[in-house]
């Protein structure tokens, strides 16, 4: 049988980069970035995410082929920023946002077993 | 380097709490991340399920891998999964997936040797780990009924047998269902509802009784009091715009505005039993901020570039 093995979709093959980017040669502070193995899942949020930063001035995602197991983030920033920084950023702010989350939420886990 | 920080503060509340079921609300927040915690809940948080099976005997009705598929099927307790390691990147073992840092043995023997019908269920299957276990059905809920008997794998008449050596391991939803810790994630948007109190005031009672109940859910009902329209349930109502057409119908547009709130999410998490529905979420965020990490570009990386890319690009470009 010719099926690709399942962990094909989550396993970044060996000798592959999991983020890779590349500029755009014509229009200044714009990139594209490829990461290997991920889905709507990371795409949605980092687009989101770059959407709240006042220096991007675009940033989208897309999933090329559903066969294809990886998405490409587009961003272009102002210069007062560069499209590496406002990755990271949105990154290293999601990160901050989720660290939130789980200390609400343990919170939140302690007070109603404590209550009910 | 150090850019501003545009990161959310979102809140959480706990509404229903259960072993296997949880309903809580999220604020201050967005669609995206509420989306990316229900895709990872459902596909992404690991759990221990049955993925090799060495039959040694077997003279049930059942095939061999009708009954390796139904094995797989059965929930394991999972709460040792995060901390386990992935068979194919297990390096005691040498991807052989068969060591105690990447796998749990099962065996199942059972014979029926009388003229009542045997049931094979979960409850025969011994484990070489305490803390990876079919889950016991039910749980801590009375209102749902069980016969404490486990899941039914096969059902044996008088002289078949059924004796068998099952490897469980870590896995994900995304490379197959069984994986998969949650019986169901949802989450839908808060509504916020407005009634235009003049225009509701126009109508009679018999219109509004009329109106109230042209709503599929119960959302809204009359106070017998004051008899008037009240909001009795928002949360109810599920997007249909019935009461919207209605009222237009009636000929009285507007009377009527219901909007989403777009930073407010009512969740609602089922647990297979794998892990516990409140621990699922808190496993979601772990995962979804390893995954964050994997994607993230190096300091020196983005340094480097921040020197070099431009002039780089440019040259490059012609
Ligand atoms: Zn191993």
């Amino acid at each position: 049988m010719n099926a690709p093995d399942r962990y094909e979709r989550f396993v970044v093959p060996e000798g592959t980069k999991k983020v890779a980017y590349e500029r755009d040669t014509k229009i200044i502070n714009a990139a594209s970035f490829t990461i290997e193995r991920e889905d709507h899942t990371i795409g949605n949020i980092l687009r989101m995410q770059l959407h709240k930063d006042p220096n991007v001035l675009f940033a989208g995602y897309k999933l090329p082929h559903p066969l294809q197991y990886k998405i490409i983030i587009r961003i272009h920033t102002t210069s007062q920023s560069s499209p590496m920084q406002a990755y990271n950023q949105s990154i290293n702010d999601l990160d901050k946002e989720l660290d939130t989350l789980k200390s609400g939420f343990e919170a939140e886990l302690l007070k109603f077993s404590k209550d009910y | 380097m150090e850019g501003a920080s545009y990161a959310r503060m979102p809140r959480v509340k706990i509404r229903e709490l259960k072993d296997d079921y949880m309903k809580f609300e999220l604020r201050d927040t967005d669609a995206s991340v509420a989306n990316a915690l229900r895709r990872v809940m459902i596909s992404e948080v690991p759990t221990v399920a049955i993925d090799l099976v060495e039959i040694e005997v077997n003279s049930s009705v059942l095939n061999d891998e009708f009954i390796a598929h139904r094995l797989g099927l059965i929930p394991l307790t999972s709460e040792r999964a995060m901390a386990m390691r992935f068979s194919r990147d297990c390096d005691a073992c040498d991807g052989d997936g068969q060591c105690e840092y990447c796998s749990v043995e099962f065996h199942l023997r059972v014979k029926c040797i009388t003229d009542q019908t045997l049931d094979v269920s979960s409850k025969d299957l011994i484990s070489s780990d305490h803390t990876v276990t079919p889950v016991d059905v039910p749980g801590g809920d009375a209102s749902i009924e069980s016969d404490g008997r486990g899941i039914i794998i096969v059902k044996l008449r008088r002289g078949q047998e059924l004796r068998l050596r099952a490897i469980a391991r870590k896995g994900i939803g995304k490379d197959h269902a069984k994986w998969s810790p949650a019986a169901t994630v949802t989450f839908m948007y808060e509504p916020d509802i407005h009634i235009n109190e003049d225009l509701m005031e126009s109508l009679t009672l018999e219109e509004k009784k009329e109106w109230v109940d042209s709503s599929p859910t119960r959302v809204f009902d009359i106070d017998p009091v004051t008899q008037q329209v009240m909001v009795v349930d928002p949360e109810a109502y599920s997007y249909d715009d019935e009461v919207i057409k209605k009222a237009e119908a009636m000929g009285k547009p507007g009377l009527i505005e219901i909007t989403a709130k777009q930073d407010s999410f009512i969740f609602t998490v089922e647990s297979t039993g794998a892990v516990k529905a409140s621990q699922l979420l808190l496993n979601s965020i772990e995962i979804l901020k390893q995954k964050l990490d994997a994607v993230r570009l190096s300091e020196d990386t983005v340094e480097a570039d921040d020197q070099f890319g431009e002039l780089g690009a440019h040259m490059r470009g012609g």
